[in-house]
């Protein structure tokens, strides 16, 4: 592993392209801009003064895009075939999400270009919007896909941890430590919990049959004939905390709940 | 969409939600809010109090989504939505949804569907607490029923 843009003395050079292969290549950036949830309410209502902001961050963020090689040093100009940048407006984070797509065929990848739009669609967001609200902060730029090239394709992992939630007292659920090797923690929620006799249980990836949840109720069946009651019709389930059917499949530290039918209102 | 959704242990006024909604603004032509109370009597006649517990996390989501799904089917310009958890004597308001609109219609029937869908998606359970003892609250089948009307 080694920094292309460093020659063998150490020096910042600009890669010789000349060589390679034309392909098709794509990257996906993202980032986002968080904001007081009065902003974010200005800005999806077109209330702000600087007018319709999001049509002008995402022009900003393709013309950003076009001259990513007039402001990163070493990058070449490239012909892009498509820039896209899209905006979701997110209530519950108060942010706005951006994402762009780079897309040309030729001998470098499109991942500056897209990383810039985003950026720049960030920045304009910010003037926008800075009238009405200057604690707005910028975060996350990212690359979170790239195809196309010799290096091979790229994913951006997610890392973010799963929901874990722990002991489980009448009320509430409270988080939780993380399990050491491969495996589902599972809750029992109301009266399932009692049924059964225990708030939660952990069960390792390997004891599985199936890695989907109808797998998990077998080898928790196995364990102890209490947990028999899982297989009941009216048994529900969720996993991180989204509804699940018998098909649904778990890995690593997923959370599963376990519960019957729900009774509030 | 303007939702806000909240979930907690402490009580809640009659009139929650309601300035909040309102505040600023003259679009509204029309608000309609349900409120729950505890009775004294449900699965048994002498209910003494109730305990609701919930499923962190997931709760809120599932208010939320059901309050951006009325957004979709309704023009509506303001969504609260509170429902108290742990435990509630007879007489104390446990959920309160506001649905403010342009128009009483909407209004109207965006609560109504809130109100089913929390009845039927939302992660609460009820365990009653009686002069007989205390027992899980039973999902009614009337309850599917209603939500299913908005198929």
């Amino acid at each position: 592993m080694h920094l292309t843009h460093l020659n063998t003395r150490g020096e910042a050079n600009m890669v010789d392209v000349g060589d390679k292969q034309e392909t098709r290549r794509e990257a996906v950036a993202s980032g986002r801009i968080v904001m007081l949830p009065e902003t974010l309410t200005l800005l999806s209502e077109g209330g702000l003064p600087k007018g319709d902001v999001l049509a002008t961050a995402r022009i900003a963020g393709i013309q950003a895009a076009k001259r990513t090689h007039e402001l990163i040093p070493l990058c070449h100009a490239l012909a892009l075939s498509k820039v896209s940048v899209e905006f979701e407006i997110d209530i519950a984070e108060s942010c706005v999400h951006v994402t762009s797509l780079c897309r040309l065929n030729g001998r470098t990848g499109v991942e500056m270009e897209a990383l810039t739009a985003v950026s720049v669609a960030c920045l304009t967001l910010y003037d926008m919007c800075k009238a009405v609200d200057k604690g707005m902060h910028i975060e996350a730029i990212q690359l979170d896909s790239k195809q196309g090239g010799q290096r091979g394709d790229y994913q951006r992992v997610n890392r973010q941890s799963p929901i874990v939630t722990g002991e489980g007292t009448s009320g509430e659920v409270s988080l939780g430590e993380r399990c050491p090797s491969p495996c589902v923690r599972v809750k029992f929620l109301a009266e399932l919990r009692e049924r059964v006799g225990e708030s939660e249980a952990t069960v390792g990836l390997d004891q599985l049959a199936s890695r989907d949840i109808s797998g998990l109720k077998e080898a928790l069946a196995e364990r102890d004939d209490r947990f028999k009651l899982l297989t009941d019709q009216r048994t529900l389930c969720a996993i991180n905390q989204v509804m699940a059917n018998d098909d649904a499949l778990v890995t690593d530290d997923d959370e599963v709940a376990f519960f019957p039918p729900v009774t509030g209102g | 969409m303007d939702i806000k959704v909240a979930v907690q242990a402490a009580p809640f006024s009659m009139d929650y939600g309601y300035s909040d909604a309102l505040v600023g603004r003259s679009d509204i032509g029309a608000v309609v809010s349900f409120t729950g109370l505890v009775r004294d009597f449900n699965e048994t006649p002498d209910v003494t109090g109730l305990t609701l517990e919930h499923y962190p996390g997931m709760t809120e989501r599932t208010l939320t989504e059901i309050g951006e799904q009325a957004c979709q089917r309704w023009s509506l310009q303001a969504v609260r939505i509170i429902h108290r958890v742990g435990y509630l004597g007879p007489g104390d308001p446990i959920v309160r949804v506001l649905v403010a609109s342009a128009h009483r219609r909407e209004a109207f029937e965006a609560c109504d569907f809130i109100m089913d869908f929390l009845k039927t998606q939302a992660p609460f359970w009820k365990k009653e607490h009686s002069t007989q003892g205390e027992y899980w609250v039973k999902e009614r089948h009337s309850d599917q029923q209603d939500a299913a009307r908005w198929e």
